[in-house]
């Protein structure tokens, strides 16, 4: 099918056109979902090696399931955050265990801003929203993420967090509370006080 | 202070982590081996070719019953070319002692049409 008729198409569509051979169908899919999936992944992780692993085995499960994936069930999307969300609920269980928190390891985003030091602010910016959401209860941060930087609706949270959708407006308004006292002390750091 | 948070996630929003190369030449690689192949839907009509001996066959009831046909045909032509004489007795005997001249297809329905 030509490339720009398959632009058109839903995460389904081109999931069916997948399991039924189409070269370019995966490619397309795999560029749609990636970045969300390592972005969700990542800010859950504070980890971008980990994060892309997780998406990658999030991909891979949905490429085995593709000749089974029954329509109208699920979003791609929303099952495969889900996916990401459980393997990534391991991975952090596993961490729990070996008692290795890697906060530090925060993974600074690529900035391309004007100036040199509009940028290390921003990054600056980016990494204390990063420690700030790390500092969340697993839940919150999930659910802040999904809402606020993933731009989901709290139905779609509510399924992939498997929780009713009243429980998911709780965790982000409780996450978001939190986060605003936890970036509270790094006001000035964060360079506000200079845009003001 | 909500705004500050605001403008965060909006920034967050704006600059999505991209993927490495090597994570996304990754996944194509699992996609690419994962690939169903082959026939993806079966063919309208799965069902084997048969051979034109095993379709003429089905026709009259399988290889059996054409065994038994031609089994049947094989001895109509042998009788036919000996000519038996016990089976002589059997085809001549009527037409031996009574000559038929006429045969009435139709029966008369003269005697049911007549007036009292």
């Amino acid at each position: 099918m030509p490339r720009d008729t398959l632009a058109e198409l839903d995460d389904e569509a081109l999931l069916v056109l997948y399991a039924n051979k189409d070269p370019d169908a995966a490619r397309l899919l795999a560029h749609r979902l990636m970045p969300r999936l390592v972005g969700y992944a990542g800010r859950l992780l504070a980890d971008r090696a980990e994060a892309e692993d997780i998406a990658q085995e999030t991909m891979l499960r949905l490429w085995k399931l593709a000749p089974d994936w029954r329509s109208g069930e699920a979003k791609v999307s929303t099952w495969a955050y889900r996916v990401a969300q459980n393997l990534c609920t391991d991975r952090l269980r596993l961490r729990q265990r070996r008692g290795a928190e890697a906060l530090d390891a925060v993974a600074e985003p690529a900035s391309d801003a004007a100036t040199v030091v509009a940028g290390m602010i921003e990054a600056d910016r980016m990494a204390a929203l990063d420690a700030a959401l790390a500092s969340l209860p697993e839940r919150q941060r999930s659910a802040v993420v999904l809402r606020h930087i993933e731009g989901l609706t709290n139905p779609e949270i509510a399924e992939i967090l498997q929780i009713g959708v009243e429980a998911v407006e709780s965790l982000t308004a409780r996450g978001k509370r939190a986060l605003t006292l936890a970036l509270a002390g790094q006001r000035a750091e964060l360079g506000y006080e200079e845009a003001e | 202070m909500m705004d500050d948070l605001d403008a965060l996630f909006a920034q967050a929003k704006a600059k999505p982590m991209a993927p490495s190369a090597a994570v996304m030449a990754r996944v194509l690689a699992d996609a690419a081996a994962h690939q169903p192949q082959g026939q993806a839907w079966p063919a309208a009509d799965a069902r084997p070719k048969l051979g034109l001996f095993a379709q003429f066959a089905g026709f009259f009831g399988g290889a059996g019953a054409l065994a038994g046909m031609a089994s049947a045909a094989m001895a109509g032509l042998f009788i036919g070319y000996v000519q038996p004489s016990s089976l002589d007795l059997v085809t001549g005997a009527g037409a031996a002692s009574a000559s038929l001249e006429q045969v009435e297809l139709l029966p008369d329905l003269s005697a049911f049409l007549t007036e009292e």
